[in-house]
């Protein structure tokens, strides 16, 4: 049987999801074994037009971007989302918060903003543009996560990613609650898979991960009252990688 | 069995020793709280603590184990944890959980990889030296415990007094230099236990535990379910600090040359969505409040049939301290139900 190719592909991104590809080393030998990547712009000159698995890091803005998305998806029998900006939009989508994105271009590149390769609409997550099989969330990723998953799909397997919340492996590691600590952490609605990386460290979960399926509103609110705070303590929080989560619309 | 009476100092000596010989794992301060963790010197032991954010369950029964490794199609070797181990400071409603999990992994298909850890364990377990804010173990019949430790310490002031209850506890504490326990020692002994059956009830339950099965048997359709779960977040840390909490989650993963992988055993819990789904994506306790239910259900009713009609609740409140919305608190939900429906 032929090796699956796969492809991978950046967008609107810091690029450090690939890196963290890039940083899995003797892994990628691994994963060269298992698979031929065959277009991989951070890490090879080559680029081939025939794959099977594509991969998507960073979100869309342009239109010219949505195109070439969907020539990719066409030609891919998989594809997965890399990363917050692939999945949910990630920071990017901070801007959709805005009504003037001219205004906002103007504040974030001064007197370059009129040039033709900044013409951007607002932030979408890959899955707003095409149909996306599998996701693989955060900001960086997760390198084992995304290893199991590409090899779950090399077996022909379903990968599993957690449904749970943060506070789950936070917990499991024996941290106490940072809620307790005055930390508006945002572990009880965002999906776990990280091992709850920065609340181990001594920071509240950020949300790049996203959310679980069933956020609890209520319980989130009760929370906010419980500790005395309002609910912009909490919005606040959320803004980073929680920005327009639903579906974006180019007006 | 030997009681000795050990000075503080002596008991320190001992602690170190038993490092020396042995991997040991020891109550010890984790910024302002406590947690049990490998023990490098006995100046770290914090035999005074109130309760550990994890309760000593993850020594047995870790938040992640490799059961077996395999090749596809081809033969499987189970995984078992060799390695001996003391576990220093285990309160008597921790011992009750362990006590309780070493029943249920020992019934019907025996679980090796339990056994095998539990078997290679020593126990040594200690009075409470001081409540925590939420433990009701009083109410729960936990507060001093019997049996299941190797040896058990009580803090007496200026010394501990330490029994032996096994072969394996006996051995141990001829390493200790003390004196046989005076009548003065164990009554100083029995002071402790007599004030830490009435003093560990920050909660106080207002029924004998027994009862609780029955009271459930007639609350299934009670409005307290869905009325606490409206702020659940599901995110199961009810689940996660328990120590009688033995749910997992059992995944394959196999290795790059996608023959030869593991099964993975991780811990999982009734609370979190998803953890009903079954093959290929049916979900049997959807609703927040089933699950909600279900915990509650399975402290006081399901597992208690399994084990001869022990309440699986201890009373440690971790529990209480770990639930953001503040509803997990078993003793203020049963309460309630008593409130509304009566005893007998």
């Amino acid at each position: 049987m032929a090796k699956p190719k796969i492809a991978i592909f950046d967008f609107a991104c810091c690029e450090g999801c690939q890196l963290q590809i890039v940083n899995l080393e003797e892994e990628i030998l691994s994963l060269l074994g298992g698979a031929d990547v065959v277009e991989w712009r951070e890490a090879m000159s080559e680029k081939s037009d025939e794959y099977d698995i594509a991969i998507i890091e960073g979100s869309i803005t342009r239109m010219e971007d949505e195109e070439r998305l969907k020539v990719i998806r066409g030609k891919a029998k998989v594809l997965i989302a890399l990363g917050a900006c692939a999945v949910i939009g990630g920071i990017n989508k901070l801007k959709n918060n805005f009504d003037d994105l001219e205004e906002v271009k103007k504040c974030v590149y001064g007197k370059a903003a009129g040039k033709p390769h900044l013409h951007t609409g607002p932030t979408k997550a890959v899955g707003e543009v095409v149909q996306v099989d599998f996701s693989v969330p955060g900001c960086p990723i997760d390198g084992k996560e995304f290893t199991y998953i590409v090899r779950s799909l090399l077996m022909g397997k379903t990968p599993e990613i957690p449904e749970y919340p943060v506070c789950v492996e936070c917990k499991a590691n024996g941290n106490p609650c940072l809620w307790q600590y005055d930390q508006v952490c945002l572990g009880p609605i965002i999906r776990a898979g990280c091992g709850a990386r920065c609340p181990s460290n001594g920071f509240r979960c950020f949300g790049c991960r996203g959310y679980v399926d069933k956020p609890n509103v209520d319980a989130a609110k009760d929370v906010i009252n419980r500790f005395g705070l309002n609910i912009d303590d909490l919005k606040t929080k959320m803004v980073l990688f929680g920005s327009r989560q639903e579906p974006t619309i180019y007006e | 069995m030997t009681v000795k009476k050990i000075a503080k100092s002596d008991f320190t000596s001992f602690v170190d020793a038993l490092i020396r010989t042995e991997k040991t794992i020891g109550v010890q301060a984790k910024g302002d709280r406590f947690d049990f963790a490998p023990l490098e010197s006995a100046k770290d032991l914090r035999l005074d603590y109130d309760v550990t954010l994890q309760p000593p369950k993850k020594y047995f029964l870790p938040p992640s184990e490799v059961l077996l490794t395999f090749e596809v199609g081809g033969p499987y070797q189970s995984q078992l944890d060799g390695q001996k181990f003391i576990l220093l400071g285990v309160h008597p409603y921790d011992m009750v959980a362990i006590n309780q999990m070493d029943e249920l992994f020992q019934q019907d298909n025996c679980d090796v990889h339990y056994v095998t850890r539990r078997q290679n364990a020593t126990i040594i377990a200690c009075d409470v030296a001081k409540p925590s804010d939420h433990v009701f173990a009083s109410s729960m019949g936990t507060a001093v415990v019997k049996k299941g430790y190797d040896i058990l310490l009580t803090d007496i002031g200026d010394s501990f007094v330490a029994e032996a209850a096994t072969p394996k506890g006996e051995q141990l504490l001829a390493k200790a230099k003390g004196v046989k326990a005076d009548a003065q020692a164990l009554k100083k002994r029995e002071d402790v236990w007599a004030r830490n059956k009435k003093s560990l009830n920050k909660h106080e339950l207002k029924c004998d535990p027994a009862y609780l099965p029955k009271l459930l048997a007639k609350a299934y359709k009670h409005p307290v379910w869905e009325e606490k779960a409206k702020t659940c977040f599901s995110c199961g840390s009810c689940n996660q600090v328990c120590p009688t909490c033995y749910c997992f989650n059992v995944q394959d993963d196999v290795n790059w040359d996608l023959k030869t992988g593991q099964r993975v055993r991780e811990w999982d819990g009734c609370l979190l969505d998803g953890f009903t789904k079954v093959a290929p994506a049916h979900e049997f306790r959807k609703a927040r409040a089933d699950r909600f239910r279900h915990r509650l259900y399975r402290k006081g009713a399901y597992v208690p049939q399994k084990i001869g009609g022990q309440i699986a609740c201890v009373g440690c409140g971790r529990c209480v301290g770990a639930c953001l919305p503040d509803i997990a608190n078993p003793v203020s939900i049963y309460n309630r139900l008593i409130d509304d429906l009566g005893i007998g």
